[in-house]
């Protein structure tokens, strides 16, 4: 292929080298940056100017900066992106791609149209449908197609938009004209990839953002935002928006979390939300709320495992029933996804003449349906120069025999010309080269029609093959950024909205989250609880003393041994140390053993994982840190749990810093005192009976692992005697690590929950939390000592210890059917596909 | 025929359900040969939720839900219906089924598009080659089209064994075709794949079949059960209902309570159950002469 440099090389003048001078734009495709006599095009002169100031060297600084913002910045950290930018989705890269006021007005008057157009056929698809029944549609675009989804047929959408969100695929063709390859009508992606892109960039290059005059991004997601707004105001007053996720295992759910924070609505799943008497409900601490409008991020099919008879978690069973009585918005409704159909884009044109007595403005990417004689007769003539495509299920498997298959089925293929889209400069590996591009561009109803997106996504790859395969993790993008020949007025929701969303969560908080929390708090203190006792044994092993010197290894391996942490000792005889050492190392690294350390710091990380838009950046970093427990094993025990119990520690700190006392931090709060009061309880209940036996060290070790032995040492000044011990680990209230404390926390907590009605009578868990505080006051510890190796009086301590943990079992599971019942675990349905037909 | 038709569904849980929602399509539809005297709905508990539809395809769909904790459902369908003879057309005077599908292509008439919905893959009916060299042995070079619809349900009845323990409410037709026995939902699905593999329109038609008691026998109240078979559009005839479980033309006794792409268009109860445990399903059919 005859390949032309960006820039000429023998340029007069000979000045100094450009960064682009050795990047070749291939012939026969348009070439973003330079026009053909190797000047940059008006609109890239400062930008060019720039690149070429800044240098490799702080190009490559500033690329490995971008990479790192997008990560840290915005709502929330996503822990599946590799830190080096691998499997991230779009990943950022800093050279922006300017379009001038007259190319993007162009650009915007034909979206506009494309958007309406799209709205009127899905409009008149799922009414009347009179383009069927007067052939302007093929019947087989209806009948034959997956996206057609028959349950949603007659459902008027109560807003009265069949799309309120659109976003399109356009690539600049060699001869400068702007095509659309795809259009996204289901649920569009890349919103909030587009916005983070603009935050970050705006930032690493204030100057250049300051000075060229660049159409802002925030007045469309204020558009966006008033339009939901309004639709639903005309129902209710300040209606309840959420923003409807597949959850944290969805690979850009980043996207969704910085959507959530930006525009204010709650972040929710299938599961938050329920149907009842028609209606759509977020299962929140406090009850039910309705809710008026879903910002739907999930696909149509999933959206309603009832009406689709589909076994998905993500959906809500019901949902199209709501839909259909026209109490609830959804943007976009379920069905949208019909303006996807490869195809259609085929008949826009005669469609648009037809229904809105226009010409499209926007050209399509040239392609034939193989369901119209002349597409077929191409498909097989040309079956190597063309690309063949299925025309309405874009996931349908191809037949290895394409040619048979298009034979038996015409109307399921298409055949495009190959695609040439643009290219754009692009820093990668230490210089530039030219890579091919496509835009995403966005639309949004509004009162007045739709409203485009001044920016969106250039979405680049190393070819076009690969751009066309459209994996977003192997995709780069640009921020795009329209000129304006207007001063551009400062704006930025980043400030507002934020606060409005934060005002609103603190208030109440979906059960599921609250939920997560709880666990979190659990497992946090669990693992804080078994490192604490881990630690204690392998420091007295790596004593210069030989362990059957030292007296209270024996009562410490005990206490694993009642936590299932270790196997039990058998019925006779014991371990070997070899043995021994196998089971500690088992204790820490092996992961299928549930009562493990490094089983436990999982489970920390997955339910930190569900709440993660709720951590701040910094908690997420240091959640991140466990990771690295078990990189290492062949290093000193001691040391990693040293490392971890650090980690662990700055994660409260930050926690009870970051999270202020909001009901989120209350859960997870309660979660820890649970845990620790469950924790402290089996501690000396096992430990009682063989504390005495083994001289004072039990003791001291006893509180070794209650990490109590400052306070002990500055309340007491004693030698450690049974009483004295008890009495701090069990009944000090000013110690954060008694039985009482933790008692007097929950009894603190739950005052503070949320309750429906208005209080007149404590609650079931208010009672409960009283009951067991002032049980533990009225504790009386007199009479207890060691005497003769064993403790004595000891039993009522155990019988008392007994009753405590049965009660504190007996409120947590109070709590959770209080607050939390409302949440089960997964699958909380199943779907009746009904009897068979004898 | 006057029937009256009491079919009870009946749902047991191990655990309390707190919400059940589900769809019903159990109101028979009015027909040509069929016409609806009178349908009532019975439900314990009461749903507190209960919606009323014409579906996509004209059929009476019900939606309701129970949204109190609840350990057993039922409900019940009770219809009165009168029923006209079968359809009598002249096979061997219909269109060739070449020419049938050349016009379902075309669809010129309102009919017609209508019909060709019916041609299509469905989510419970795809097509494979194995299906489509079974349908062409009763389809050969311009055989008329209804001829070769009574040849496949002959086919099918004698070549496949009834058998309950063959199948399930989702199995495959690929499967039924294998294994060569399955139950009437199975016989229709895999008439209807012929058909449509073909280039033919064809519906599955759910419903019910009187039962006759062996003769000197009494009838035994609830014995009966739903049905399923295949209506086949025939150009310019209309479309003709096609028994394949009993080889005949659907009669008098074929109760048609609604019609749909397959299976899953019109099952004739579904849902979705939060919670609830283990369930277990009674289902009671009675079609009673009356009259």
């Amino acid at each position: 292929m005859n390949t032309a440099p960006f820039t000429d090389p023998h340029r007069p003048g000979n000045g100094p080298a450009s960064l682009f001078d050795r990047v070749v734009c291939p012939d026969g495709v348009y070439c973003e940056a330079f026009a053909g006599c190797g000047q940059p095009r008006a609109q890239w002169q400062s930008i060019v100017a720039a690149v070429n100031a800044a240098g490799p060297e702080l190009l490559g600084q500033r690329q490995e900066r971008v990479k790192r913002m997008r990560h840290e910045d915005g709502a929330t950290y996503n822990p599946f992106d590799a830190p080096d930018g691998r499997g991230t989705p779009w990943a950022l890269e800093q050279i922006p791609l300017p379009l001038t006021v007259r190319e993007w007005s162009r650009l915007e008057t034909g979206l506009i149209q494309r958007a309406r157009l799209l709205e009127q056929i899905l409009a008149d698809v799922y009414g009347p449908q009179d383009l069927l029944k007067t052939g302007r549609l093929p019947s087989q675009l209806v009948f034959a197609n997956p996206h057609f989804l028959h349950t949603c047929h007659g459902v008027r959408p109560s807003s009265g938009r069949y799309l309120t969100l659109y976003a399109a695929d356009l690539y600049r063709g060699p001869d400068g004209n702007f095509r659309v390859l795809r259009d996204y009508s289901a649920s569009p992606v890349g919103l909030g990839y587009a916005l983070e892109n603009r935050i970050v960039i705006s930032r690493m290059f204030p100057e250049l953002y300051q000075r060229t005059q660049i159409r802002r991004l925030a007045p469309f997601f204020q558009t966006l935002h008033t339009g939901l707004t309004q639709r639903s105001a005309l129902r209710r007053e300040d209606p309840n928006i959420v923003l409807l996720s597949p959850g944290p295992d969805s690979p850009i759910y980043f996207e969704q979390a910085l959507l959530s924070r930006y525009l204010g609505y709650p972040l929710v799943e299938g599961q938050d939300l329920t149907v009842r008497n028609g209606r759509v409900f977020l299962k929140k601490l406090a009850g039910l709320e309705p809710v008026d409008t879903i910002f739907r991020h999930i696909s149509d099919q999933q959206s309603d495992p009832f009406a689709l008879r589909r076994e998905t978690a993500a959906g809500v069973a019901g949902l199209i029933q709501v839909a259909r009585e026209q109490n609830i918005d959804i943007a976009n409704p379920i069905g949208a996804g019909f303006a996807e159909t490869p195809v259609l884009p085929v008949f826009l044109p005669e469609l648009c003449r037809s229904l809105m007595g226009e010409d499209l403005l926007l050209e399509n990417h040239p392609a034939w349906w193989c369901g119209h004689a002349e597409g077929e007769r191409r498909a097989r003539v040309q079956l190597n120069q063309l690309i063949i495509a299925p025309a309405l299920d874009r996931s349908a498997p191809f037949d290895s025999d394409l040619l048979a298959a298009i034979h038996s089925a015409p109307f399921a293929f298409m055949a495009w010309e190959p695609v040439r889209p643009s290219t754009v400069p692009v820093w990668e590996n230490g210089r530039i080269h030219a890579r091919p591009a496509l835009l995403r561009v966005f639309a949004c109803a509004t009162e007045e029609g739709f409203a485009i997106m001044p920016g969106g996504l250039a979405i680049t790859a190393a070819d076009t093959e690969a751009l066309l395969a459209g994996v977003p993790e192997r995709l780069h993008s640009k921020d795009i950024w329209v000129l304006s020949d207007q001063p551009v007025e400062p704006f930025s929701m980043l400030g507002g909205l934020h606060a409005v969303a934060e005002v609103r969560r603190s208030s109440d908080l979906p059960s599921r989250v609250a939920d997560h929390l709880l666990w979190l708090g659990r497992y946090l203190e669990r693992a804080e609880g078994l490192i604490r006792l881990l630690r204690s044994v392998f420091r007295r092993l790596s004593s210069e003393a030989r362990p059957e010197d030292i007296p209270e290894l024996e009562f410490l391996l005990n206490l694993l041994r009642a936590g299932h942490t270790i196997p039990a000792l058998p019925e006779e005889g014991g371990y070997s140390s070899q043995e021994l050492e196998a089971q500690l190392f088992a204790a820490l690294y092996q992961e299928d053993r549930p009562e493990s350390v490094i089983a436990i710091l999982k489970r920390v990380q997955d339910a930190a994982r569900n709440v993660r838009d709720r951590l701040s950046r910094d908690s997420w970093r240091v959640i991140n840190r466990l990771e690295e427990f078990g990189d290492n094993p062949a290093a000193d025990p001691q040391d990693q749990l040293d490392n971890t119990l650090f980690t662990l520690s700055a994660f409260s700190g930050l926690a009870m810093e970051g999270m202020t006392r909001s009901l989120g931090w209350r859960f997870m709060d309660m979660g820890r005192r649970i845990e620790r009061g469950l924790h402290q309880i089996s501690l000396i209940r096992e430990g009682l009976p063989r504390v005495c036996a083994v001289s004072q060290n039990a003791l001291e070790a006893l509180l070794e692992v209650s990490d109590s032995i400052m306070t002990y040492r500055a309340r007491y000044r004693t030698a450690f005697q049974l009483a004295p011990v008890l009495d701090l680990l069990l009944l000090d209230e000013s110690n954060p690590k008694s039985l009482a404390f933790q008692f007097s926390q929950l009894s603190a907590h739950v005052e503070d929950l949320p309750r429906q009605n208005e209080r007149r009578f404590a609650s079931a868990e208010e009672r409960m939390s009283l009951a067991m505080l002032t049980a533990i006051r009225l504790l009386d510890l007199t009479g207890l000592a060691c005497s003769s190796g064993s403790a004595e009086n000891g039993e009522p301590l155990n019988t008392f210890l007994e009753t405590m943990e049965a009660r504190l079992l007996e409120f947590a599971q109070q709590v959770s059917a209080h607050y939390l019942s409302r949440v089960t675990a997964t699958p909380h349905f199943s779907v009746r596909l009904g009897e068979r037909e004898p | 025929m006057k029937y009256r038709i009491t079919h009870t569904t009946a749902y047991q849980y191990s655990e309390p359900a707190s919400l059940s929602q589900n769809e019903l399509f159990l109101t028979p539809r009015a027909t040509a040969r069929q016409q609806v005297l009178q349908t009532e709905l019975v439900f314990d508990p009461q749903p507190q939720y209960l919606h009323r539809r014409i579906d996509y395809f004209d059929n009476i769909a019900h939606v309701f839900m129970v949204q109190q904790p609840h350990k057993a459902l039922s409900l019940t369908a009770v219809s009165t219906v009168r029923t006209g003879r079968a359809q009598d057309p002249d096979a061997a005077s219909t269109l060739p089924w070449e020419t049938a599908v050349q016009r379902l292509r075309a669809h010129l008439q309102p009919e017609e598009l209508d019909a060709s919905q019916f041609v299509f893959p469905s989510p419970m009916i795809l097509f494979n080659p194995a299906i489509l060299d079974y349908a062409r042995v009763s389809f050969p070079p311009g055989r008329p089209v209804l001829e070769g619809g009574l040849d496949l349900m002959g086919r099918i009845f004698t070549e496949f064994a009834y058998d309950k323990s063959a199948s399930t409410v989702d199995t495959p037709v690929a499967q039924v075709l294998a294994t060569r026995r399955g139950v009437c939902q199975d016989f229709s699905h895999l008439a209807i794949a012929c058909l449509r593999s073909l280039g033919l329109a064809a519906r599955y038609v759910s419903g019910y079949l009187e039962t006759l008691p062996p003769p000197g026998k009494p009838k035994l109240v609830g014995a009966d059960a739903s049905h399923a078979w295949v209506a086949l559009y025939v150009p310019d005839e209309g479309w003709v209902d096609l028994d394949p479980t009993n080889n005949v033309l659907a009669g008098e006794s074929h109760v048609t309570l609604a019609w749909g792409r397959d299976y899953s268009d019109v099952a004739p109860v579904k849902g979705v159950v939060m919670g609830g445990g283990v369930h277990t399903l009674s289902v009671e059919v009675d079609v009673a002469r009356v009259g």
